[in-house]
């Protein structure tokens, strides 16, 4: 790694250059509608003078001397800047981790071999006199990027990251009250995504049977079966946010709140973010440079650590945790999580099921959000009555207070998921992630 | 036939001071051009999508260059005429940006020393063109100042308690945001009690967006739509109606042109009219494919072919105000809530973590958390109280008062 820049004196700066290439094609009801493939280069400059920021976003590489220079005549040169503490905590990593060169580039795999994991797919999946079937649509593609970045410090690291992906899709119009569902499927090459018909088939035939089915349920408390996806969303959306550090730099009750060492939930749970793991939230380096770590965040009940950049770690006085990330090239990064999920447990799910005598199963989610109240919005439910999964229910939302259900998770399941499907969304910048976590029991939570 | 080039272009600048806990955190600024270089020839299309800048010579040969992926066209690009739109009113330097924030910023903390404040300003400057070999020539410039506020109360365990949020033209002399930070925070801490009958007072877009995605003229095609088989038929109430409109002042950055570089005549297309459905919206392939209008409303796709959509809908006006619309009850101003997605039924919930009370003119007190249902059919239809002819300070456009059902 050999960068080419001059830094301006008594000033901080690093400069981070993305590269990124995707491709798309899609297929609705027979029909190739997407047949894509884009590639996006850009940077952002940033110079801090102690005081304040001053970012510049350019897609012309060749401007970022010019706008380095630039940056710098508005900042106020500072000859202690270093002795600041977020810029004294930053590190100076010397690193190249570039794993998807040559025929293993996004760019230089055939659009053929995607249309082969396409056809193959409509071959294997798509039945079009399907009973009620009004419309499907299979999409295959995949995303490349690349990150550069080099600071004033010295840092100079560099690494990419590329995945590809497939989603089988069915509607159904259902006489008005129309439902759709399918599932996605991930991999690193276009040949990686084949395997997963029958897992296609079966949810596509559990969604029939629910349209055909659910009932609605009766609002009130229950006892909650959460299935590993929507306890990844819990994970994520309901508990995740709040250990992202940048929203309690000042703030003293969010600081006692979430003081180290304090027991947050039953024991049975343990939250970890890491950005080291080849998933969808990969960031081995983040947007200033810092190596990704394992991070729990729970520890069987107890808060033991948060997620930081460099200036939530210095004001709170805590490690850096590589968590500074950017959505693109066109933003300045924020801390964000990258995988983060919930640790598996020991009970089998047939035993947790058999162990619920009345409750619901929240066996797919659409989405969730998390303030202090919680709230997730399920597809699928089922009602569960004397320890087996009962008809199909129709739930509009679950909901409850993130502080007790922590507390409220009774049964952890051994039937750990780590799902790569996400993207989250923070202060308008989106950011790949993902989530997992097994099947949960939770003694309470409400439903409408 | 001979090919026919067309570009597709954007170009934006942004300046954005940013505050994070009452402190300035951030100046940053973007300077970034897009474009969609397309070249047509015997029923297809060549697309190249470039972010930056080439010169025009090389983004032509460029969309040429993969015939592998050009893409079938079995239609005729779209003639046209030079047509220019500036709809940007003042020049607003970063100088004055950045006095904006410190002004406004002060005003937060020393009136409302109890929250802490994160802020962004912002001043953006667009310009889309649209040009072919066949005589279009468009473009449309744009240009605001656009102030967001998140804020959270000491006391809160809360990561964020809410925010507002507006833009401006040309900005005024501060009233509008006093109007709207008194509004928000002023009455915070005095508690109100939910009322009996619950009347929301919301911003459309959310609600308008459900709507409008099932009009695509495509999925109601299909039997894919809440709305299949009701063209023609009364499905809303009398007052609703709903209407595509780039010259709609209170959005920001529209084209009146779409994606296939069709204008519609008058620049307005009418979907909805006193809860009757008119039309379904559509591009040349799903007007072609299924036999329907082509309603010149593909939305814009610099990588690929276009897809109906790239709606700027409008909910028509009453002729009352707000506080006329209210006729002396209370609407509750949603700070922090969630919305469920639609069931298949139509049914959404909404949990209200906090809101505000107020009567059309001040506000009475912050609300407990609560929440309540409504259906698809009911929104627009028979607990639709309308749009005020007004914009009073709870949002800065797109407002509409819609009865609900506490659960």
């Amino acid at each position: 790694m050999k960068q080419q820049y001059h830094f301006p004196e008594n000033l901080y700066s690093d400069i981070r250059i993305q590269e990124s290439y995707s491709t798309n094609l899609g297929m609705y009801n027979g029909e190739l509608t997407r047949d894509n493939a884009t590639s996006n280069v850009g940077a952002l400059v940033r110079v801090y003078d102690g005081k304040l920021w001053y970012t510049s976003s350019v897609n012309d590489l060749e401007k970022i001397q010019d706008e380095l220079d630039a940056l710098a005549k508005l900042a106020t040169p500072n000859e202690n800047i270093y002795e600041d503490p977020a810029i004294k905590l930053l590190e100076v990593n010397v690193d190249e981790r570039l794993q998807y060169t040559g025929e293993k580039f996004l760019g230089n795999i055939a659009r053929s071999r995607f249309l082969t994991v396409l056809n193959h797919y409509v071959d294997a999946c798509i039945d079009p006199e399907y009973p009620d079937m009004t419309s499907w649509s299979i999409s295959v593609g995949g995303d490349y990027e690349k990150k550069s970045f080099y600071s004033s410090k010295g840092c100079a690291v560099a690494w990419d990251y590329q995945l590809c992906s497939l989603n089988v899709y069915m509607s159904f119009g259902n006489n008005g009250e129309p439902m759709g569902g399918g599932k996605n499927f991930f991999g690193m090459m276009p040949e990686d995504l084949y395997g997963h018909e029958q897992e296609f088939l079966s949810e596509r035939d559990r969604l029939v049977d629910y349209i055909a089915n659910a009932v609605d349920v009766e609002p009130g408390e229950y006892t909650c079966i959460l299935s590993p996806i929507t306890t990844a969303m819990f994970a994520h959306e309901s508990f995740g946010h709040k250990s992202e550090a940048d929203f309690m730099l000042n703030d003293k009750t969010l600081r006692d709140e979430w003081v180290m060492g304090k027991k947050v939930g039953s024991e049975l749970v343990s939250i970890c973010d890491s950005g080291d793991m080849p998933n969808h939230g990969y960031v081995p380096y983040d947007d200033e440079g810092t190596r990704a770590r394992e991070n729990w965040l729970i520890k069987e009940g107890v808060l033991t650590g948060r997620l930081h950049d460099s200036n939530s770690a210095a004001v709170l006085g805590e490690e850096l945790t590589g968590n500074s990330r950017a959505q693109d090239y066109r933003m300045r990064p924020l801390v964000r999580m990258t995988n983060t999920f919930m640790k598996g447990g020991t009970d089998s799910f047939d035993d947790i099921i058999a162990d619920t005598k009345d409750g619901i199963y929240v066996y797919m989610v659409s989405n969730g959000t998390g303030n202090s109240t919680f709230v997730l919005n399920p597809v699928i439910c089922y009602r569960i009555r004397d320890g087996k999964i009962c008809e199909p229910l129709r739930v509009r939302m679950v909901t409850g207070s993130v502080f007790q259900t922590l507390f409220d998770i009774d049964r952890v399941g051994s039937d750990f998921e780590l799902f790569d499907t996400y993207y989250c969304g923070k202060l308008g910048q989106g950011a790949r992630v993902s989530a997992g976590g097994p099947t949960i029991r939770v003694k309470k939570l409400q439903v409408s | 036939m001979a090919a026919i080039k067309e570009k597709h272009g954007t170009h934006c600048e942004v300046n954005t001071m940013s505050y994070e806990e009452n402190k300035p955190k951030a100046f940053e600024r973007l300077n970034l051009d897009e474009s969609s270089y397309r070249v047509y020839e015997d029923g297809k299309v060549g697309i190249f999508h470039c972010i930056g800048t080439v010169s025009d010579e090389e983004g032509y040969a460029k969309a040429q260059a993969d015939p592998e992926r050009a893409r079938p066209y079995p239609f005729s690009p779209e003639a046209g005429s030079t047509r220019v739109r500036d709809l940007s009113e003042t020049e607003f330097s970063a100088g004055e940006l950045m006095a904006l924030a410190e002004e406004y910023m002060k005003y937060l903390t020393d009136n409302y020393p109890q929250f802490t404040f994160s802020g962004k300003f912002t001043t953006t400057r667009q310009t889309d063109t649209f040009t072919n070999d066949l005589g279009a020539d468009y473009s449309n410039s744009d240009a605001s100042v656009g102030v967001g506020i998140m804020f959270k109360h000491k006391d809160s365990k809360n990561i964020m308690d809410g925010d507002f949020e507006f833009n401006m033209r040309t900005p005024d002399d501060g009233t509008k945001f006093r109007e709207m930070a008194d509004l928000y925070l002023g009455k915070w801490d005095t508690a109100a009690e939910i009322p009996e009958d619950v009347i929301l007072d919301m911003q459309y877009y959310g609600f308008a967006d459900s709507l409008v995605s099932e009009l695509d003229a495509e999925e109601m095609s299909l039997g894919n739509s809440r709305l299949s088989g009701k063209l023609g038929e009364k499905v809303f109430a009398d007052s609703f109606t709903l209407e595509h409109d780039a010259t709609d002042k209170e959005s920001w950055y529209t084209r009146f042109w779409d994606g296939e570089g069709c204008v519609i005549p008058g620049d307005k297309l009418l979907l909805i009219e006193n809860g009757v459905i008119k039309i379904g919206y559509s591009d040349k392939r799903v007007a072609d494919k299924y036999g329907v209008p082509h309603t010149k409303t593909a939305g814009r796709n610099f990588g690929d072919l276009t897809y109906p959509g790239g709606m700027n809908v409008r909910i028509r006006r009453s002729d009352k105000t707000i506080r006329e619309l209210l006729d002396g009850r209370c609407a509750v101003i949603p700070i922090d809530y969630t919305r469920s997605q639609l069931d298949q039924k139509g049914d959404m919930t909404i949990v209200i973590n906090s809101s505000l009370l107020w009567d059309g003119d001040k506000v009475i007190g912050r609300l407990p958390e609560f929440k309540v249902k409504t259906n698809f059919y009911d929104i627009f239809g028979k607990d639709f109280l309308g749009v005020g002819s007004d914009n009073p300070a709870t949002y800065h456009d797109k407002q509409m008062l819609l009865r609900v059902e506490r659960v």
